[in-house]
């Protein structure tokens, strides 16, 4: 490489790539990544948000580990990241395949199956909460007129039904969204495969094990971190359909971490829940990462 | 190009927002409550507005409502950044005294007098508002006891008295549960909603005593006393006996979903503070036609006398910041909050102002008078525990009290976790 | 030839059942929000309204309906343009020149996906304070383009990757700067991940709830979760009502999408996350 100091001053390699990254960098630093420390450090005290802050070292860590609404919280979290992962991604291929089909409607199909994840979660929170509703909800209105009302559940209401309730509404906002993901990648594997097996003779079935869900791979595993981040820290629906009630039996940490800060103010142990919830789904997204960018390097995977 | 675009659409923006966020006011003071739904609070404190604004052209009152869930929420985040409003509202009790000791609430008592609107309001009422005798907060709007209201129509309808014990409360339930009506609206995603309850019969079983002495820690007093354990046991009776309708653990009283079962003839009985009749008033004015309440039932061998009544003398207390830079108009404010006009309006809309002593004269309504001297007449009014208790033990309360609810807890599970906590809070490990 | 039309009636069955479950819900909402508050208490959920009531869209709009909506377009447009800027730039360099930190760089914005938005709420709440724009729409941009750069970086990347590199070499063969080569090579190149990138932030930011929750107060400052949040409480008696907030504030992104859906179904697609 030729000497660099023609060159003016701004257009030196490491000033340019400076340059192109700052902005970035610097919305990121601000507002992402700043942060983390600060809210560590707000997890070494007692503080009440308004009043002072009284330094107690690892106090709040100490009783994270025996509270136990943060680990029903924690299993809260986990049993949305595996349904999650075992009924969005499925429905999101099955319905991406429909639409990529030559079936005679997709065109409608593909405008109607795409509106759940249009609407905001807070308007589908509140849209679900007239659906579930006990006396004049249309669940169970609808229960009552095909003459199931033996199958009533208390779907907001009961501890043990209330999380899986919560969790369906989730998924009837999430699946169009891997619907399109799927749409995509689908989109892009050549007809010349599809044309080959055809002329080999085998099955529909067979040609999605084969040939399909093999190359849709990456996607897959793309789509399995993204719903895996996406329930760890998920807030929002939870927040406006049942406020992880009753007796936090469909609390999630992101839910408790706001109630304890903001409800309760105690900011510090928010701070504390905060900390773990984020430490919790970076060591998992981690792990996750390793496991299939592995698989897929062994496999011969795409990049 | 994009980059041009972009800039453009920033500064367009900017200027946007600038323009519309000057006002050409002398003064401004903030004012924030809960009051989002049409009705008493809310038309009054409009009200007040307007007149005042009229009097001091020069000043503007912005007023924020916030709705309930998110007050304590937003008000607190606000006073940790130095961000308070001028005027705010709240409960009294607790989590005053928390604003309070964090130096944001401005001590009014000596501007109370000077503006001589000391006298406007109840001496019992300020009590919950002071700290000592210094007026931190005044009570506006409402002075309020739990009633159980009901529909006389239905009672009529399947001849049924009104329960003056908890024995006749089962046999009525019973009747209703028959002819399919559910007992009580209840909706108790809330929670305050279902404390009610348990308060009324804690107090029925062991007379007011046994929540002031577990309260104060003193003769023996402890939430763990068969006063709290009976109060479980009838609770959770009353649940087995289907009292509630169904998928009450989730409903949400802000939003209506208890009253909507009274209004569709769903249910006969309804345990709230005395303002539900404002509210009722203002959503459904022709059912007030068939709709009288009674006081919650006594306990056979019970030690509480079964007159006593749960509530508040003040439900509201408006505040004035400590930073606020024009406390001399905000105190005049108040004043506007608790004049004779604010009296008409509060008593027009069914609420009783908790202002003087002689408020029984400006009513007219008969049912309005009866409510008056229900909430009024009785010798001992139990205050909310939840406001009562300090804000981390009151959450207890209100959590045990939910978990006894939906029969997740034992009576005895439910007090002691109560007197634990009660006795870490005060340190008597 | 039975399996065959027994296949194609399950795939049918498949279908219309999936119809109703994702159709039937905005249904529901839509007939209710014409019903009176009383009438939708009496008669069953499912029954038409017995005549249509447009007053409760009168009462929405009247309640300052068009002033969330001119925020949130504001808000929104404004953040994604952002976001495409700054976004590309990273990306460019990320993806196309080699040096020393690139993979780290990289990494750090990638890991960003995974950090949850809840754990920054209070410092980033005592940021915008020091700023002086608390409660202002400008304090929403901020951390809107914070936390749409993760996953922009990581399509963009992914797609500027397999950009010729030919391309770039004959610009660059040209005398083209490194700014020349953004603007007249990368990006009308790369127009399709920009579109993803911009749909997918736009769907977020225009439904983002929590930020606007903690940092806007004024009513005239709101956006249009905020107001349909504060709707909620304000007139949680009338459901009718309600859901006549709810079909207003999803009225806007759906009616894009009805006419631009070819385009959007596009941008959605082609630039999407691969492997």
């Amino acid at each position: 490489m030729k000497g660099l100091d023609h060159l003016p001053w701004y257009r030196r390699p490491g000033v340019t790539i400076s340059l192109f990254l700052a902005p970035a960098l610097f919305f990121f630093a601000l507002y992402v990544l700043a942060p983390i420390p600060v809210s560590f450090y707000y997890s070494l005290f007692r503080w009440d948000g308004i009043g002072e802050r009284v330094f107690i070292g690892f106090q709040n860590w100490r009783e994270l580990t025996q509270d136990p609404i943060f680990w029903r919280a924690l299993k809260n979290n986990v049993t949305l990241v595996v349904i999650s992962i075992l009924v969005q991604l499925p429905m999101g291929i099955a319905l991406a395949l429909l639409l990529t089909s030559r079936f005679r409607w997709r065109k409608l199909l593909k405008t109607i199956y795409v509106l759940p994840y249009l609407m905001s979660a807070v308007a589908i929170g509140m849209l679900w909460r007239y659906i579930y509703e006990p006396t004049f909800g249309l669940l169970n209105m609808f229960l009552e007129a095909i003459g199931r009302s033996n199958w009533i559940l208390d779907w907001l209401g009961d501890p043990k039904v209330v999380l899986y309730s919560v969790i369906n509404a989730i998924n009837w906002q999430f699946i169009p969204f891997y619907m399109l993901l799927f749409m995509a990648a689908l989109v892009g594997i050549p007809d010349e495969l599809y044309e080959a097996a055809k002329i080999d003779g085998a099955s529909a079935w067979k040609v999605f094990w084969t040939i399909t869900l093999p190359l849709l791979w990456p996607t897959v595993t793309n789509a399995a971190i993204l719903s895996l981040v996406g329930s760890l820290k998920y807030f929002d629906l939870i927040h406006v359909l049942s406020g992880g009630g009753p007796s936090h039996a469909s609390e999630l940490m992101a839910t408790y971490m706001y109630k304890r800060s903001f409800q309760h103010f105690r900011m510090g142990y928010g701070s504390t829940v905060a900390v773990a919830l984020f430490t919790i789904g970076f060591v998992l997204s981690m792990v996750f990462l390793r496991a299939t960018r592995c698989r897929e390097y062994e496999g011969g995977g795409k990049r | 190009m994009l980059k041009r675009a972009t800039m453009c659409l920033f500064v367009i923006s900017l200027l946007l927002g600038m323009s519309l966020g000057v006002y050409a006011q002398d003064i401004n003071l903030t004012l924030w409550h809960i009051h989002t739904n049409v009705g008493a609070a809310q038309n009054t404190i409009q009200d007040a507005i307007r007149r005042f604004e009229t009097d001091y052209p020069n000043v503007k009152i912005e007023e924020v409502q916030i709705i309930n869930d998110e007050y304590k929420t937003k008000l607190m985040i606000a006073m940790g950044a130095n961000d308070e409003p001028d005027i705010f509202m709240s409960w009294g009790g607790g989590p005053l005294e928390t604003y309070i000791s964090a130096g944001k609430v401005w001590d009014m008592t000596d501007a109370l007098v000077e503006e001589g609107i000391y006298d406007n309001f109840l001496p019992v009422a300020l009590d919950l508002g002071s700290v000592g005798d210094r007026v931190y907060g005044v009570p506006i709007t409402n002075m309020v006891a739990a009633l159980v209201f009901y529909r006389t129509d239905i009672f009529e309808n399947l001849n049924l008295d009104i329960p003056t014990t908890y024995t006749e409360l089962l046999e009525v339930m019973a009747v209703l549960n028959d002819n399919n009506i559910t007992p009580f609206a209840l909706a108790n995603a809330n929670k305050w909603t279902g404390s009610m309850y348990y308060m009324y019969l804690a107090d029925r079983i062991g007379g007011p005593e046994a929540f002031y002495k577990a309260m104060m820690r003193t003769d023996g007093g402890s939430f763990a006393s068969e006063a709290f354990i009976k109060a479980g046991e009838y609770l959770q009776e009353l649940v087995k006996n289907n009292a509630f309708p169904r998928g009450f653990q989730s409903m949400d009283e802000d939003l209506a979903q208890s009253r909507n079962l009274l209004y569709t003839d769903r249910a006969a009985m309804y345990l709230m503070g005395s303002w539900a009749w404002g509210t009722i008033k203002a959503e459904n004015e022709s059912l007030l036609e068939k709709l009288d309440f009674f006081v919650f039932p006594g306990v056979d061998g019970g030690l509480g006398d079964p007159s006593n009544l749960v509530g508040t003398p003040g439900d509201n207390y408006f505040s004035v910041a400590q930073k606020c830079e024009h406390k001399e108009y905000a105190i005049k404010f108040l004043g506007y909050l608790s004049d004779e006009n604010a009296v008409e309006m509060l008593i027009a809309n069914g609420h009783i102002p908790p202002f003087g002593e002689d408020i029984g004269s400006k009513i007219d309504d008969p049912m309005m008078k009866k409510l008056y001297q229900a909430v009024s007449g009785s010798d001992a009014v139990q205050l909310w525990y939840d406001q009562s208790l300090p804000p981390e033990l009151a959450q207890v309360h209100l959590d045990t009290t939910q978990a006894l609810f939906g029969l997740e807890m034992t009576p005895e599970e439910a007090a002691q976790t109560m007197e634990e906590a009660a006795r870490r809070y005060h340190g008597e490990n | 030839m039975i399996q065959k039309s027994l296949k194609h009636l399950g795939l049918y069955i498949f279908a219309a059942a999936w119809f109703l479950i994702s159709f039937y819900p905005f249904v529901f909402m839509v007939i209710t929000s014409l019903k009176g508050r009383m009438e939708f208490l009496i008669k069953p959920v499912w029954a038409f309204p017995e005549q249509f009531l447009y007053t409760n869209y009168i009462r929405v709009i009247e309640g300052g309906f068009f002033r969330f909506f001119f925020n949130s377009v504001s808000v929104s447009v404004i953040s994604v343009s952002i976001i495409i800027l700054v976004s590309s730039l990273a990306s460019y360099i990320i993806s196309r020149v080699r040096f020393r930190l690139s993979s780290l760089v990289y990494g750090v914005f990638v890991a960003g996906m995974m950090i949850p938005i809840h754990i920054t709420l209070i410092p980033v709440y005592n940021l915008t304070r020091a700023l002086g724009i608390y409660d202002s729409l400008a304090a929403l941009v901020g951390p809107y383009v914070a936390f749409s750069l993760p996953i922009s970086v990581f399509v963009l990347v992914g797609f500027m990757r397999d950009i010729p590199l030919e391309l770039e070499e004959a610009a660059v063969m040209d005398g083209a700067s490194r700014m020349q080569i953004y603007t007249k090579v990368v990006m009308p190149l790369s127009k399709p991940a920009l579109s993803t990138v911009a749909i997918y932030s736009f769907i977020l930011l225009w439904n983002e709830f929590i930020y606007a929750l903690v940092l806007l107060t004024s009513k005239h400052n709101w956006n249009l979760t905020m107001g349909l949040w504060n709707f909620h409480g304000q007139y949680s008696i009338d459901i009718p009502l309600i859901m006549a907030t709810l079909t207003l504030a999803a009225l806007p992104l759906i009616l894009i999408y009805f006419f631009l859906q070819e385009q959007v179904i596009r941008g959605m697609t082609t630039g999407a996350l691969k492997g």
